[in-house]
């Protein structure tokens, strides 16, 4: 697997690459124009550069994601579908690789910013410093969640999307008809968003992240007084449904192995 | 004598279109055997189902005493007809990715197999002419000591040069122990280096048998019999 991950890497580096460049130099940019003062040429430039990242960050998860469908569309299959490898061993080598390039772009262009604001706005960011403040309003437990449901979220989202994919490759044979994928996206998200509405519903109990006390949301206390170094500030708590975190789980789970099984027992390229 | 494809009565619907009809075939272990037939005979149905790229509707397929899956997978070695590589490649990546996912991969025989076919690792992919990608596909192919060599119309639109070239390769890197299944309609070229043949018509076999045999039987070439066959197909 770690093979498969190796090539899926190095196909996908340089366009990878080429999206941070020009990022980077769109992002450069605005900072020049914004840190300069008003001017209609400057702010229209902004605007267009702003319209232009949202751009690159569409056409760069759909290249990203792309990279299956390339799988299951192309001549390429009849080399990755051939290989020795389990239908779940493809599926988690995609999945690893693409949540890979999203960690490392949120993570270089959050750095850039850093950089670009010390370059043009003089302004130093130091990131313990920063760290240590928002310690003072979130908990170690509760970035920690964050963090893990970003992770589920991210995964379940990219899950969904192979399982779709495959889905429409299984049952069309036609590929002028490859995009109905999204039309299957669509009608499973809401199938499983309602589901995890009903189960949310049918089982309203939920661990508060605070106190590790498990109840509803009526029994809770709404807000934490917490006192740090003579400060006083109020926490949010975190309330997780615990049926509705059974159920993701349970979902990408089944995402993950129903891909794997329809790519080693249903496709036809 | 060990058998390294059985195929019991499998049948293969697209709805209610057949490509193969409750096909039965057995095949030795060391043969090189042909599978021919027209376009749309189900040959190339017959060998996506062996390589895992499809699946039948109905019967079972053992290669090697195994359902299809990631061992056979890893004995079979696969030339597809068509361009499977990464277009990102160069020459030597491919073998690399060859040498990474099969422990048969010969990297010594992979160099000779390019230098006879005058073609430089460092060569990139995309610019590849039709007939160096097939030479590069079959040299990746045959530089493996797989049990099993399944060839989808290894010679089907290259010019004559190449063509003499591929089947020169064929033949001079062919292993004794292992089997070959070609399939072809350009039989006239492939017949002599082919020691039993299927005849595939609307995904039923037709004919079967070894070369000489039939040659003797018949009193003609393989194609001469191919051609009487399937006559009606091509009128």
């Amino acid at each position: 697997m770690l093979k498969f991950m190796k090539y899926e890497i190095r196909g996908t580096y340089r366009f990878i690459l080429g999206v941070l460049v020009l990022a980077f130099i769109l992002i450069a940019g605005i900072y020049n124009y914004a840190t300069r003062g008003n001017s209609a040429g400057g702010n229209i430039l902004v605007v267009l550069s702003v319209l232009l990242l949202f751009g690159i960050a569409l056409v760069t998860f759909l290249h990203i994601v792309g990279s299956f469908r390339r799988e299951l569309y192309e001549d390429t299959g009849y080399l990755t579908f051939t290989l020795p490898l389990t239908g779940n061993e493809i599926v988690a080598s995609k999945l690893i690789v693409a949540l890979l390039w999203f960690f490392l772009l949120g993570l270089m262009l959050a750095l850039y910013n850093l950089l670009m604001l010390r370059i043009f706005a003089r302004i130093d960011i130091n990131i313990i410093e920063w760290l240590q403040t928002l310690a003072q309003f979130i908990t170690t437990r509760q970035a920690v969640t964050l963090v893990i449901g970003a992770v589920i979220d991210g995964v379940s989202l990219l899950l969904l999307i192979y399982f779709s994919m495959t889905l429409s490759r299984v049952t069309f044979r036609n590929k002028k008809i490859g995009g109905f994928w999204f039309i299957i996206f669509l009608v499973l998200s809401a199938l499983l968003s309602y589901g995890q509405f009903k189960v949310t519903s049918f089982l309203p109990y939920y661990l508060d992240l605070a106190t590790l006390k498990i109840g509803t949301l009526e029994s809770m206390d709404i807000f934490h007084l917490t006192i740090r170094q003579g400060l006083i500030s109020f926490t949010t708590s975190q309330y997780i449904n615990l049926a509705a975190l059974v159920y993701q789980i349970v979902t990408m789970m089944a995402l993950f192995f129903g891909t794997g099984h329809l790519i080693e027992n249903k496709i036809d390229l | 004598m060990n058998k390294i494809v059985e195929i019991k009565n499998m049948t293969k619907k697209y709805f209610t279109k057949k490509a193969l009809d409750n096909l039965s075939l057995e095949i030795d272990a060391g043969k090189i055997v042909g599978i021919l037939g027209p376009n749309g005979s189900g040959k190339t149905t017959l060998i996506k189902i062996l390589t895992g790229l499809l699946r039948q509707t109905e019967g079972e397929v053992f290669i090697d005493k195994h359902k299809v899956g990631v061992y056979t997978k890893s004995i079979v070695s696969y030339l597809p007809d068509r361009n499977f590589l990464y277009k990102w490649m160069r020459i030597e990546d491919a073998g690399q990715l060859f040498k990474d996912f099969y422990p048969d991969f010969d990297e010594q025989k992979f160099a000779e197999l390019l230098a006879f076919m005058k073609l430089e690792k460092n060569m990139k992919i995309d610019t590849l002419s039709k007939g160096m990608m097939e030479k590069l596909n079959l040299s990746l192919v045959l530089a493996r000591n797989a049990k099993l060599y399944i060839l989808d119309e290894p010679i089907a639109g290259v010019d004559p040069v190449a063509r003499d070239q591929i089947l020169d390769a064929i033949i001079n890197n062919y292993h004794e122990n292992s089997s070959m299944l070609i399939t072809t309609h350009l039989v006239r070229d492939m017949e002599n280096i082919l020691e039993e043949v299927v005849f595939l018509k609307e995904g039923k076999i037709v004919l079967t048998g070894d070369t000489e045999t039939l040659r003797a039987e018949k009193g003609k070439q393989i194609d001469d019999i191919y051609k009487e066959v399937f006559a009606s197909e091509e009128e």
